[in-house]
């Protein structure tokens, strides 16, 4: 079995809590964050449901103690998910080893470029907000708030396979040893441009979203952000960290299908999957449970239903997708479900794929639809990103 | 080890002629891009319906690729990476896409325009094509870089990430447009060396 990179600490901030522990008690207690839109003024307000995070921006701000104003959402909850992260580390001083910061995001802050798009001209004091479009300058933001100092600090955009992406070129940046610690996740908050977009494709459920039913109506998008601490051994070593879980494989592949649809038969996925497991040296049996990217669109649930059990070869482990809870969140969600896949490890437990009440036609798969109890080793969680660029992410129990 | 490496076929498509491993193989002059193009789909013999519906900058990327690969369109899965660049990214459709939305009365933006405003999506165009589920990478550079594109397509044939690597540079900009790719693998005619393929490249 591959050694894996050691987590050492988690942050997040989502529609169903503003940090881990307050997530964690909303996946046990089954209490959902998907509702009428309110913080976004859209002529969709009353034709969409989506996972918004409670706070207004002036409330981040003043948890952040930033001026008002002076960012987008994406970096105000970026910051609050990656100062939990390096908290939990136990960090005292970031710069003391060498440390990086990975981001994915799709939007960046496209929030603010939309709502004063037409200001620039005559008002100064939103123009802060061009320089804050695009996506590397929320990075650049959040790895200035941690207190990050000449580092390596880089943005992956792959749509929603992008927080996964960044924990995979994080782990790989340890285990060649160019890096001794790095912060990996993503962060996106909502805004009207991927609202549209999506609407654009027709895949947005007008209810509640429902991962895996035959049903399903489409997804909810969600805000979010989550990061991971990823350290070297000889740190957990020297400072005799508390690891909270292992990253043991990742595998990141082309679907080779479509600019946006996946493949009928989950090609990239299943490829994805394959890549990981030979990373992490398991076999598909060793796996305990699956984590999906389970976006509750008629084509992403039929596609990583099939590529599931082509990998399984028709003995799927018990999985769930933790979308009905937080609606998709884009390029936070392999972040998100990351935190998610090692608190299911830490506490033995599954998390239950809310919403499902009827099996797809096309195959015989249910997935966890009740919070279960059972003793967990290793879980894989997948992301798949539009223009078929699908990532799998392999976790196990710190020992 | 290194010197294990050939460019095993090269295309470049400028001025409205197709040259194939140095040969003149088609000629339309007096066209614009998208009428060219069909020439070159039609001389070729080409059965791909999708091709229609591509913007300019994965249509002169398919039409090289389709060109340089179709040679081997065998059945088996074949691990040939992606390593394209260009100086103007997807900037000429990027414009399209502009017109369409810059007049609030008639405001008509085309998801079948939008999607192709990232250059990476001609990669994509290839991969299906091809069915590549292989490594890729898009690059922007000031100038065609064949150092960069020489260390990359090199790390990933050593590192066993590919067999193949479809490399080279494909930029559209308004009326201008041009297109240089090559093929790197363990066999062919010209070493891969930086002084090799820029010899090739401005050898138009």
């Amino acid at each position: 079995m591959g050694a894996g990179v050691a987590i050492t600490g988690m942050g997040i901030i989502s529609a169903i809590g503003d940090n881990v522990s307050e997530n964690y008690k909303s996946l046990i207690s089954g209490k959902i964050g998907i509702g009428k839109i309110t913080q976004i003024d859209t002529v969709h307000k009353d034709e969409i449901m989506v996972g918004e995070i409670k706070d207004v921006n002036p409330s981040l701000e003043k948890r952040l103690k930033f001026h008002e104003n002076q960012n987008s959402r994406t970096v105000l909850i970026g910051c609050i998910a990656a100062q939990e992260a390096v908290e939990q580390a136990g960090i005292s001083d970031i710069n003391d080893v060498r440390t990086g910061f990975i981001s994915g995001t799709t939007v960046g802050g496209m929030d603010k470029s939309e709502q004063y798009f037409y200001d620039y001209f005559d008002r100064p004091d939103v123009r802060q907000h061009i320089t804050g479009l695009h996506a590397g300058d929320s990075t650049k933001k959040i790895a200035n708030h941690i207190g990050l100092k000449e580092s390596f600090v880089t943005t992956i955009s792959t749509a929603c396979s992008s927080a996964a992406n960044a924990i995979m070129l994080g782990a790989r940046m340890i285990k060649s040893g160019q890096l001794d610690r790095v912060i990996v996740g993503g962060t996106d908050s909502l805004s009207k441009f991927t609202i549209n977009g999506f609407k654009t494709l027709m895949i947005l459920s007008d209810t509640y979203n429902t991962p895996f039913d035959d049903e399903r109506k489409g997804l909810n998008l969600g805000e979010a952000a989550a990061y991971l601490v990823l350290e070297s051994d000889a740190i957990v070593d020297k400072e005799n960290k508390n690891v909270l879980g292992y990253l043991k494989g990742y595998g990141n592949a082309n679907d080779a299908y479509h600019q946006t649809a996946s493949s009928d038969h989950g090609d990239g996925a299943v490829l994805a999957m394959q890549k990981a497991l030979e990373v992490a040296e398991m076999d598909p049996s060793e796996i305990d449970y699956v984590n999906a990217h389970g976006t509750a669109t008629p084509n992403n649930d039929l596609s990583e239903g099939r590529a599931l059990i082509r990998l399984f070869d028709g003995k799927v482990p018990e999985f769930s997708s933790t979308k009905a809870f937080t609606g998709h969140t884009l390029a936070a969600a392999g972040g998100v479900e990351a935190v998610y896949s090692i608190l299911a490890l830490q506490n033995d437990v599954i998390f239950p794929n809310l919403n499902y009440k009827t099996q797809m036609k096309e195959f015989d798969l249910s997935p966890v639809t009740e919070v279960k109890k059972k003793p967990l080793t290793t879980v894989l969680s997948n992301s798949f990103g539009f223009g078929g660029n699908c990532s799998t992410l392999i976790f196990s129990k710190a020992k | 080890m290194i010197n294990d490496l050939f460019i095993t076929g090269h295309c470049h498509i400028r001025d409205n002629t197709v040259f194939l491993n140095g040969a003149v193989v088609h000629e339309q002059k007096g066209t614009d891009f998208p009428t060219f193009a069909k020439s070159v789909y039609q001389k070729f013999g080409i059965d791909y319906s999708k091709f229609f519906k591509m913007d300019n900058l994965s249509k002169l990327a398919f039409l090289a690729a389709d060109l340089l690969l179709k040679g081997n369109n065998s059945k088996e899965e074949r691990n040939i990476a992606l390593v394209l660049s260009n100086r103007t990214s997807s900037l000429d459709t990027d414009r399209r896409h502009q017109e369409s939305i810059t007049n609030k009365d008639s405001y008509f933006p085309s998801p079948a325009v939008f999607v192709y405003t990232l250059p990476n999506i001609c990669m994509g165009e290839i991969s299906i094509r091809h069915q590549l589920h292989s490594e890729n990478a898009f690059f922007i550079f000031e100038k065609f870089n064949a150092e960069y594109l020489h260390t990359y397509a090199e790390s990933l044939i050593l590192d066993k990430k590919a067999e193949q690597v479809l490399c080279g540079w494909i930029d559209v900009d308004n009326e201008k447009y041009e297109a240089f790719l090559y093929v790197v693998g363990k066999s062919g005619t010209f070493t891969h060396s930086i002084a090799q393929i820029t010899r090739l490249y401005q050898n138009k």
